[in-house]
């Protein structure tokens, strides 16, 4: 009885243990292989108008497409590095205030039907319409309309003339087919179980959604771009730790941010390899100049600017960066991520001087008092830093920070708030300091939405309430700017005045690591979406493994 | 019977109402909602409008009125996050949660009992010692921290088994049969064993402690001196009477397996009930959280109830 049960139980332990059956046929050919991507969580949103997460705009661009792809060198001005996509090409009015796309007469939607100016026009209608609140509609408040010339030429209408309008159309307009949406009234789109099966005209269709499981994407085999080389990618939403011991073991391929304490395993691993990527995004610790509890009254800390500056001064940046980052961090060097085209790192940002900090304190009115905590008119020096609990780099900064403001005498409450929690305290201005980051797009002209007066409310995401008129009016001459050099030179203007206003501690630009398996030959990663060339990424055949072989063959039903 | 059974019947639905109301208004009470999700493109005023549309911008009371109704109705709600109805999400979550659960509990209480008898067995011995020592280190450990550590050992030093998910995300659509069970197989042992490895310690010394008080009994001291085998005095005596209470363990066992299933789902990415309840919790998925906590506490219940009927079946003195 018990050697039977005995043998039982190593029969199904040794089973469970053995590799599985030999490698399906197919995918021996020059395109072939299946990418596995680790996502840190599952798609919200694969329609475009509601798209606002990095999984969803993952499908999203890699399912549907643009009229142009912005350049390498992420030019937003005219339309100089845009490349044809679904137009072949455009012609500008001669007053600049419309422009007339010609669609490639080969472009076809994933379900074979043609595109059309009609599909261009009804796009700008979806995303601009206020009863569908797509987060992209105040991105287009340029483009006036879309009126359709014949089937193959839809016209663009501008309200003005700006230097990035050709960028506002081309890169934040995403065309989606009349016939699959055009019928499901504007306010039932973000239920409609058709927005989960995207149509498109990408070079990669929509196979499958198992939500919380996994997205496949196969191949467009009949595409006008020609077709991918590789021939699937699948993308699992698995948790960090799950997912950097998947891409170690090459049950997966792809981690877009590996945990920079595990870098070291992936330098010397012969599974995968690490890939740095900047990123648009930098980090800040930023003050509130308004008091939380009364919402129009000035903080009784941070409406000082001498304060602000003081806190800033009082902080290494460089020897906190070390600390979270060891040598794979960059430091900030204003409101701009440093890939931004007007970045600049010239700027003067406030030095690391713990005797003048505490010098500027002092002559603020905030004196030493018992415990060492300063005090001004018998308030101490004291204030809550919320941190995400999601980031483990802000939450580290969040330590560091309070350490730092206690040597010049400034006490700090930590208050650790997961995702949710944590926007819903920004949006609705209940903090008095928070450690957060900014991911503008690769447009300048994004600083307004951040930093401008314009950007104050809910229309704007100035979660600072940040105000200066100069800066309002040296980033509107930048907005305006035809000549990238003198954009550049009024952005450089306008951050330096915020700068120097210290509305925040500048603390780290984003770079992450991605862990890449071996087998896989990436393309150029852009900054903006690393996944930008995913279709000419490949798997050279002498390295493909089972995955790789299924080939295009659809699965058992 | 009859009336134990209705009772307990009522009893639990009283309890179900309350962990209704209590979810509901928890949830909701927290920080945040299923449009403050971070994402730098989402204006304050698209959230705004995105909760009007979806009537979270009404009264609370309001919304729970619509919530019972609609529940009444057989209509649990909308997952933001799962981009279906809360009761679809539910019914591919459920079976995937049972498995596991199911799994791993069977696996604990079999190796619990074993320890725990072999233990009492021998107690004292070397056996004894040595297996309390090893088992009381993994009840000790914390549930998330136990299943990193399966994880790392039999997903990367000794990567035998894979790390995660359900089943192959690529392959196992290829596969038929054999393979497909195999492939399923071998994405079940990390999990289960891990759910196995922090539930077994309690039973065994459960186990261990009910065959101590049985032991020195008249009946088994009976047994003995009419030369019955050892072997047959501890497993079919002594084991037999000593199971009793170990009904019992049932019962309390499903809450903590439940729990720990959340964390362990987590780490090996298993979709099942945990993943989606800790994703709900972090999304702020109102009504998938709603429905999450009664389909558990339901089945918490479920299980007690059963449990209970269980015991008055083999205990003939609590029928009477």
């Amino acid at each position: 009885m018990r050697s039977t049960f005995v043998a039982i139980a190593a029969a199904i332990l040794a089973t469970a243990c053995s590799s599985k059956d030999g490698p399906p046929s197919g995918g021996t050919g020059a395109n072939g292989g299946t990418m596995i991507y680790d996502a840190p969580a599952d798609a919200v949103d694969v329609f475009p108008p509601y798209v606002g997460d990095l999984v969803g705009r993952f499908v999203q661009d890699l399912v549907y497409e643009r009229l142009a792809e912005i350049g390498p060198e992420l030019q937003t001005v005219g339309d100089k590095g845009f490349a044809p996509l679904l137009a072949k090409s455009w012609t500008w009015a001669p007053d600049s205030l419309s422009i007339a796309f010609s669609l490639d007469p080969r472009a076809r939607f994933h379900d074979g039907k043609p595109v059309t100016a009609n599909d261009v026009r009804f796009s700008f209608k979806i995303f601009t319409d206020p009863k569908v609140g797509s987060p992209v509609a105040p991105l287009l408040t340029n483009l006036d309309s879309v009126s359709v010339r014949d089937s193959l030429t839809p016209v663009v209408w501008f309200k003005k003339r700006t230097p990035e309008q050709f960028y506002d159309v081309a890169y934040q307009l995403v065309i989606v087919p009349e016939h699959v949406y055009g019928s499901i009234p504007a306010d039932q789109l973000h239920t409609s179980e058709i927005t989960r099966r995207p149509v498109g005209t990408g070079r990669f269709r929509f196979a499958k959604w198992d939500a919380g499981v996994r997205i496949e994407l196969i191949a467009d085999t009949a595409n006008y771009h020609g077709r991918p080389k590789l021939d699937r990618i699948i993308i699992t939403p698995t948790a960090p730790a799950a997912a950097a011991t998947q891409v170690l073991s090459g049950a997966a391929d792809f981690m877009d941010v590996f945990p920079l304490d595990q870098v070291p395993k992936l330098d010397s691993s012969s599974v995968a390899r690490p890939m740095p990527q900047p990123q648009f995004a930098y980090a800040f610790m930023g003050m509130n100049p308004y008091d939380p509890k009364a919402k129009n009254t000035a903080h009784p800390i941070f409406s000082d600017r001498r304060v602000r500056r003081a806190l800033s001064m009082s902080v290494d940046r460089v020897g906190m960066l070390h600390n979270v980052f060891g040598e794979k961090g960059r430091l900030a060097h204003g409101p701009f991520p440093m890939v931004l085209s007007v970045a600049d790192s010239t700027l003067r940002v406030p030095p690391f001087d713990t005797v003048a900090a505490k010098a500027l304190l002092d002559s603020a009115g905030w004196r030493v008092g018992a415990g060492g905590v300063r005090m001004k008119n018998g308030r101490p020096l004291r204030f809550g830093l919320l941190v995400p609990t999601s980031s483990s780099q802000r939450l580290r900064y969040g330590v560091l920070l309070q350490d730092q403001f206690r040597k010049i005498g400034a006490q700090v409450d930590l208050d650790q708030l997961d995702g949710g929690a944590m926007q819903s305290r920004v949006t609705g201005y209940d903090f008095d300091a928070v450690v957060t980051a900014y991911h503008p797009d690769p447009s300048p002209s994004g600083s307004k939405q951040n930093w401008s007066t314009a950007g104050i409310g809910p229309a704007g995401q100035n979660f600072l309430r940040y105000s200066n008129r100069d800066v309002d009016a040296l980033l509107d001459s930048m907005s305006s700017a035809f000549d990238p050099a003198r954009m550049k030179s009024y952005a450089s203007r306008a951050y330096q005045k915020i700068i120097d206003d210290a509305p925040a501690v500048w603390l780290y630009d984003f770079v992450v690591v991605s862990a890449v398996n071996r087998r896989l030959e990436p393309a150029p990663m852009r900054a903006d979406e690393w996944w930008a060339n995913l279709a000419d990424w490949s798997i050279p055949p002498d390295k493909r493994i089972d995955r790789d072989r299924i080939g295009l063959t659809p699965a058992k039903p | 019977m009859r009336r134990l059974f209705v009772a307990r019947l009522i009893q639990s639905l009283i309890v179900v109402l309350i962990v209704t109301t209590i979810s509901f208004f928890v949830i909701r009470s927290a920080p945040g909602d299923p449009f403050s999700y971070d994402s730098a493109n989402i204006t304050p005023a698209i959230r705004e409008h995105w909760r009007a549309q979806f009537g979270y911008d009404r009264p609370l009371p309001e919304q729970f009125a619509r919530y019972v109704i609609s529940a009444a109705h057989g209509q649990f709600g909308y997952s933001f996050q799962m981009h279906e109805p809360v009761s679809t999400a539910l019914a591919q979550a459920i079976p995937r949660t049972l498995l596991l659960t199911g799994v791993a509990l069977g696996l604990s209480f079999f190796l619990g009992l074993m320890i725990g008898v072999a233990q009492a067995a021998r107690r004292g011995g070397w056996f004894d010692r040595i297996s309390s020592s090893i088992l009381i280190f993994f009840y000790s450990l914390p549930d998330f921290w136990g299943a990193l550590m399966v994880l790392l050992v039999f997903a990367y030093w000794w990567p035998i088994l894979p790390a995660g998910n359900i089943v192959d995300p690529v392959l196992h659509d290829y596969m038929s049969g054999w393979p497909a069970f195999v492939d399923r197989l071998r994405h079940l042992v990390l999990p289960a064993a891990s759910l196995t490895l922090l539930t077994m310690a309690g039973i065994s010394r459960y186990q261990r402690t009910a065959m101590l008080e049985i032991l020195p009994s008249d009946f088994i001291r009976t047994a003995r001196a009419k030369g019955l085998p050892e072997r047959q005095i501890i497993w079919r005596h002594a084991l037999r009477t000593a199971l009793t209470p170990m009904v019992t363990m049932l019962g309390l066992l499903l809450p903590v397996l439940l729990g720990g299933a959340l964390f362990v789902e987590k780490v090996f990415s298993w979709p099942g009930m945990g993943m989606l309840a800790a994703n709900a919790i972090g999304a702020r998925d109102y009504d998938l959280v709603t429905a999450t906590v009664v389909v558990g506490s339901v089945m918490v219940i479920v299980g007690n109830v059963l449990a209970d009927l269980l015991h008055v079946a083999i205990d003939p003195r609590i029928r009477e």
